[in-house]
């Protein structure tokens, strides 16, 4: 381990941060999923002779597999009990699932075909559905702290969409379980509704109201 | 998305709506056969089961929500069956070869020779239970009696209530569990009883003031061992035996499947006696009626037991062999039986099955390969298959 981060200082260069992956920087991302590998086909033949990062242990091409489900996974879990996580997400699936195949079951004619049954892609769109475009951070002027809206990053942007999903569902009775109230938030935010998209749209009314200190952000 | 926000409006209006959807069903599922005409290539049209042959192998055919209704309203499907059931809006089961064959069996069985007693084994999640329900159904269907005991290890290790027996020195009654049984047997009888008009034989005494005089209907028996918990235990064990006589008088035809048979020979229950020791299940008021009716010394029925790895206990389940599960005892109590292997899916009944989630939009992902990935995870084993594919 420490043989290899020295390899990548030395590797960087003259710069003298020391950085905490135990690749040197042009190593490149792995691609495991083989749909991904095809789609990439030219971009990845240029790293022919470029050295690749080792595969991550949970990282797999199967039809259970969903980066947006992983990275999900990766937020419910507690004390590193992922395989806990991992059941109760796909109770959450399974709870998403059961509501809406049997509505669509019960449905007729064409109602039938406007009813998704598809969990994932209901989470998915749960999750673009919350995810924030700025958020508020607190600046001192003057003596003064005043809640400036600056914008964020995709990836925070993801990860607060995800985070606030689960405040919402871990926000509940002690005899509901997380599945059910997960798989309920998951339901209504897919569908642009219930607590979370408006946890969205306060945040974005509050930037929209502050936006007289934008300025704060680099003056 | 109106109508979907009011849905998830609270979880008081879920579990309404989920009330309201049971009504649906049941008006939905009576309405199901005229509307739901297409017959794809797993489907058959056939409903009843004693017209199945290899023809509608791995094929799945619909009970009818109102013989469902009789039949397993008091168990018989296993609960996880039963959402997938209420998820799909639709009773579906799958014709199978184990199935086949105890059917096959049991319409050229001799009704004038001692009853054949049938087991069922199998590795866990192959499907024993379900292939006692369809079996169940044709029973129904075809008049017999049903003495059906939804799963045995029930009355070992979770009763409702135990008691010490009034009559009988150091045995332990159950009596809400027999009246609950009392309660299925009506359910699942009660048409045909009123139609074979059955009387009982003898006079039973329960108390000073209460008896059952001889010549009354068998409907009153159980009736009274409804009403009167105290005494349920007795009337199960006394309409047992006067099933016995009659079906031997030729008077009807007598089903009984057990599920979880091994139950009755586990070493140990977890009833406690008054002196805080485990009982033997032997000691049980319940167990003694059902042993007596798997015995061979009856005519004019069939019975169909299953023995089951999960009605032992941790340090019994190593194998799921007949021989093993009953122990000496059990065993030398059905010898001679017909064992009935039931095994995992074939390759063919995996493919409808897949077909089955497919059209029921229960699997929504297909890349390619995913029937081989499934197929290696579940080891083609239907409980694993319906655990593995439930987020998908």
């Amino acid at each position: 381990m420490s043989f290899l981060s020295r390899l990548a200082v030395k590797s960087s260069g003259f710069s003298c941060i020391r950085r905490m992956s135990v690749y040197p920087q042009h190593y490149a991302e792995p691609v495991v999923q083989k749909n991904k590998q095809i789609e990439q086909k030219s971009e990845l033949a240029k790293l022919h002779h470029v050295p690749i990062k080792a595969a991550v242990n949970k990282a797999s091409d199967t039809v259970f597999h969903d980066d947006t489900k992983e990275k999900m996974v990766n937020y419910i879990t507690k004390k590193g009990n992922s395989a806990l996580a991992r059941s109760l997400l796909s109770k959450t699936m399974e709870l998403i699932k059961r509501t809406q195949t049997e509505h669509m079951n019960l449905a007729k004619g064409d109602d039938k075909d406007k009813i998704n049954t598809n969990a994932e892609t209901l989470l998915k769109q749960a999750v673009e559905n919350c995810r924030p475009l700025l958020q508020v951070t607190a600046i001192k002027r003057g003596g003064v702290n005043y809640q400036v809206p600056v914008p964020i990053t995709t990836k925070r942007s993801y990860f607060l969409a995800m985070k606030w999903l689960l405040e919402a569902a871990r926000e509940k009775e002690r005899k509901v379980s997380l599945p059910e109230k997960l798989a309920w938030e998951i339901l209504d935010a897919a569908h642009g509704q219930g607590r979370v998209v408006k946890r969205k749209d306060d945040l974005h009314r509050q930037c929209e109201s502050n936006r007289a200190y934008a300025h704060y952000r680099w003056s | 998305m109106k109508m979907i926000r009011n849905r998830f409006g609270n979880l008081s209006r879920v579990s309404v709506q989920l009330q309201r959807h049971v009504q649906q069903m049941a008006t939905s599922a009576a309405v199901a056969p005229a509307e739901g005409a297409t017959i794809n290539e797993f489907r058959t049209a056939v409903a009843n089961p004693g017209e199945h042959s290899a023809l509608q192998l791995a094929k799945f055919y619909t009970i009818p929500a109102e013989q469902k209704k009789q039949i397993f309203t008091g168990g018989g499907l296993p609960k996880q069956y039963e959402l997938q059931i209420k998820t799909f809006t639709e009773a579906c089961l799958m014709v199978r070869n184990p199935a086949l064959e105890l059917l096959e069996y049991i319409k050229g069985a001799d009704l004038t020779k001692p009853v054949v007693r049938y087991v069922l084994y199998g590795e866990n999640g192959t499907g024993k239970t379900l292939t006692m329900a369809h079996v169940l159904h044709y029973g129904a269907l075809n008049d017999f009696l049903l003495v059906h005991v939804p799963w045995a290890p029930n009355w070992m290790k979770r009763p409702k209530e135990a008691s010490n027996a009034a009559g009988q020195e150091g045995m332990i009654d159950l009596p809400f569990d027999a009246a609950a049984w009392l309660v299925h047997f009506k359910n699942q009888n009660g048409k045909l009883l009123q139609r074979l008009q059955l009387k009982t034989g003898k006079e039973y005494v329960w108390s000073k003031r209460e008896s059952t005089p001889a010549g009354s209907p068998l409907l009153e028996l159980v009736e009274h061992g409804i009403a009167r918990i105290k005494y349920a235990s007795e009337t199960t064990a006394a309409l047992i035996s006067e099933l016995k006589q009659l079906s031997t008088a030729g008077q009807c035809k007598v089903m009984v499947a057990i599920d979880g048979f091994n139950a009755f020979f586990h070493p140990i229950t977890r009833i406690f006696s008054d002196n805080k020791q485990r009982v033997t299940p032997d000691r049980i008021t319940l167990t003694q009626p059902f042993l007596d009716i798997t015995n061979y010394d009856w005519t004019n029925g069939v019975c169909i037991l299953s023995v089951d790895k999960i009605a032992m206990t941790e340090g019994y389940m190593d194998s799921y062999m007949p021989r093993y599960l009953l122990g000496q005892a059990g065993f030398e109590h059905l010898d001679p039986f017909v064992p009935v292997h039931v095994d995992n899916y074939t390759d063919k009944e995996f493919h409808s099955y897949i077909n089955y989630y497919l059209d029921r939009h229960w699997i929504n992902k297909t890349p390619q390969g995913f029937e081989e990935q499934l197929k290696f995870m579940s080891n083609k084993n239907p409980y694993s298959l319906m655990q593995l594919v439930r987020a998908l």
